[in-house]
């Protein structure tokens, strides 16, 4: 199926061949059949609809959580359950009844909104009972509980909009559960939960990406993935600094090559039956994968984080690392097998195109450099300089690629990141205001002529 | 367009949700139901005393490592470290053993129950004026979950300011009381609060 914008512009271009006497209106009919103009007003309406109709149903979420949490205390706790038990099913119910048998197209999305309505008054219910009953406990267990109530619907109905809530309910457990990993021992039984993040995040939500056909589901389950894993990570080398000597700087090396190389050797192939079935979702990982190797060689060219890093002591592995060593274990065998499927995807014997090559070179300087600095002996200017030289050969790929398939976004991610980039690095140094003030001068100069570039040569050449 | 879901497809998850519901208070119902009713002594934790929104922070004498001390199993709840020394570690479960006070009847207030022995384990049999209450150790205090007590946000002026004249009126006293109920188990679930000789149930 082609994308609505291109059939807009289609009706738009053929309308104008039309008036031309380019085409004849047989044609035109036969075009704009084949097409289906007559349903580009009432897609847009229904999108128009969709949103309002999300939005109301948040809207009205929100009025029964505060509802809910004003304390109405006119009931027994007995009428409160079965009041809130009933308004919960009610919602869900009515949402599905809606949705699987709309006479009209309007019913379904109401049903839709309905059971997105159904997901949030579960939270409230959740909530209100521990309140009922004077229970305290960690905010990150509602969440996570909530979460994964609405992710089992979410699976069963296939729904994106269900998908998409339990995301970011679970991410946001993740998210206020992670001091518990640091700050102390915590007995709730779904602590196993934020140690194992990545790999549950993996198993629940990328193959409900796939079910669901939806990138943006995609995009928000492989950011929670590489985000708790590599927080996760970072966690293990922060304690394993004071304890332990052998493993350390390994778990350092793999908090900054894992996700990357995770993200970047990433393909669909790896699961698909069909190819013709399957969705592309490449590219997002990709995107996600590059973004990360932006970050991560920004952070570390500067100067005093080199000059700050606490150094490795001696001791065992903590009990609690454990756990998310066995997840970075498990992801780290799929990445391997990635890259060895990656080898073998265009030719018999094993060879990688020249950006994967790049890619991985690296990702493997990056891990290496970190991994010497503190086996060997602190690297300091060394390191500073690979990581900005990265940094810049990151930039500078940027561009070119985006030159290469005139795509605006790359483009102006290089050209930023290196503006970016100059600016961090000059403030960095003492350097002085005349010199300062030079730099900003050529900074601006370059970025309004790349632009103006860009926008006159690369994009005309591509439309030619 | 129709979606031919089975019903199946949406009862399934539906009864799910409504479990992980229902198993919020599942354990405070049973401990409600099955439990016996002990009296524990609150103590303050700030300046002020009152209610802040409309849950009211609780502590126990029995929350603070400093009480516990005393009591003659204190040494089997503590953990050897590396350094060779003894402490109590975050995360120990732990067990307190209370004793019901003598001519407690039909009291208003009641009176707090004494705490007279900890465990690390939980004790076999007990006599029936003693329970032994479940708790963890964290950040140097115990919880039990009994922490928080919510209260109506409309009510809340008014029992501030009885807690303010009924603690007045106490001088050094501290008339803060709550009834909780324990099961055998050592689980437990906070009753009703008493402020003077006044209850407050919500």
């Amino acid at each position: 199926m082609v994308s609505e914008k291109f059939r807009h512009q289609l009706r738009q271009e053929v309308e104008q061949w039309q008036t031309e006497g380019l085409i004849d209106s047989l044609l035109y009919d036969r075009l704009a059949q084949r097409y289906q103009f007559n349903t580009l007003e009432s897609a847009a309406r229904n999108h128009f609809i969709l949103i309002l109709l999300g939005l109301g149903s948040i809207l009205l979420g929100l009025a029964v959580i505060t509802f809910v949490a004003a304390n109405w205390q006119i009931w027994t706790k007995e009428v409160k359950v079965v009041l809130l038990l009933s308004l919960f099913m009610g919602i869900n119910a009515a949402g599905f009844y809606l949705w699987r048998r709309p006479t009209e197209r309007w019913q379904s999305r109401a049903g839709q909104s309905l059971l997105l309505l159904g997901s949030l008054v579960l939270g409230a219910n959740l909530a209100l009972m521990s309140q009922l009953f004077h229970l305290s406990g960690p905010a990150y267990e509602l969440y996570l509980v909530w979460g994964i109530g609405v992710l089992a619907m979410a699976y069963s109905l296939r729904l994106t909009l269900l998908a998409v809530l339990a995301v970011i309910l679970v991410a946001l457990g993740y998210c206020s559960g992670f001091p518990n990993l640091y700050y102390s021992v915590d007995l709730s039984q779904l602590q196993p939960l934020l140690h194992h993040m990545p790999l549950f995040a993996s198993i629940a939500f990328i193959p409900l990406a796939y079910w669901c056909r939806s990138r943006w589901l995609f995009g928000m389950s492989a950011i929670l993935v590489v985000a708790s894993l590599e927080a996760n990570l970072l966690f293990v080398t922060f304690s394993l600094f004071d304890l332990s000597s052998g493993m350390a700087e390994i778990v350092a090396a793999l908090s900054c090559t894992l996700p990357p190389a995770l993200l970047w050797a990433y393909r669909d192939s790896i699961w698909e039956r069909s190819p013709e079935a399957t969705p592309r979702f490449d590219p997002i990982a990709k995107g996600i994968a590059l973004t990360f190797l932006c970050l991560l060689f920004y952070i570390l060219s500067f100067e005093w984080l080199w000059r700050n890093l606490p150094s490795p002591g001696f001791g065992e592995i903590p009990a609690e690392a454990l756990p998310i060593l066995l997840d970075a274990l498990i992801l780290g065998g799929f990445a391997l097998y990635s890259w060895w499927k990656l080898g073998y995807q265009r030719s018999s014997i094993w060879r990688i195109d020249l950006m994967t090559t790049v890619v991985g070179a690296m990702i493997l300087i990056a891990g290496s450099v970190v991994w010497l600095h503190w086996r060997i002996e602190p690297l300091g200017a060394i390191a500073i300089f690979v990581f900005n030289a990265l940094l810049f050969l990151l930039e500078v790929g940027l561009i070119r690629e985006a030159l290469g398939t005139a795509k605006r976004g790359g483009f102006w991610l290089g050209v930023l990141l290196m503006v970016l980039h100059l600016m961090s690095r000059m403030l960095e140094y003492d350097t002085g205001l005349l010199f300062k003030a030079i730099v900003l001068f050529f900074c601006g100069v370059c970025v309004i002529a790349a632009g103006l570039w860009f926008e006159r040569y690369v994009r005309v050449l591509a439309r030619t | 367009m129709t979606n031919p879901k089975p019903t199946w497809r949406f009862v399934l998850p539906l009864v799910f949700q409504t479990a992980l519901i229902l198993s919020i208070p599942a354990q405070a119902v049973y401990t409600h139901l099955s439990g016996q009713t002990v009296v524990l002594q609150t103590v303050p934790v700030d300046p002020y005393d009152l209610l802040r929104g409309y849950s009211q922070t609780l502590r126990y004498d029995i929350s603070s490592a400093e009480t516990l001390k005393l009591l003659p199993g204190w040494e089997t709840v503590l953990t050897k470290q590396d350094n060779g020394e003894k402490a109590l570690i975050d995360g120990t479960q732990l067990y307190v053993i209370l004793q019901e006070p003598v001519s407690a009847d039909n009291v208003s207030p009641p009176q707090a129950w004494i705490p007279i022995d900890i465990s690390r384990d939980r004790p076999a049999e007990l006599p029936d004026d003693r329970v032994a209450l479940e708790g963890t150790a964290k950040n140097g205090q115990i919880q039990y979950g009994l922490e928080t007590y919510y209260m109506p946000e409309d009510q809340r002026l008014s029992i501030n300011q009885y807690i303010e004249e009924t603690l007045v009126e106490a001088g050094g006293e501290r008339p803060f009381v709550v009834e909780v109920k324990v099961d055998r188990e050592g689980n437990s679930a906070a009753g009703s609060l008493w402020v003077g000789d006044r209850e407050f149930r919500f």
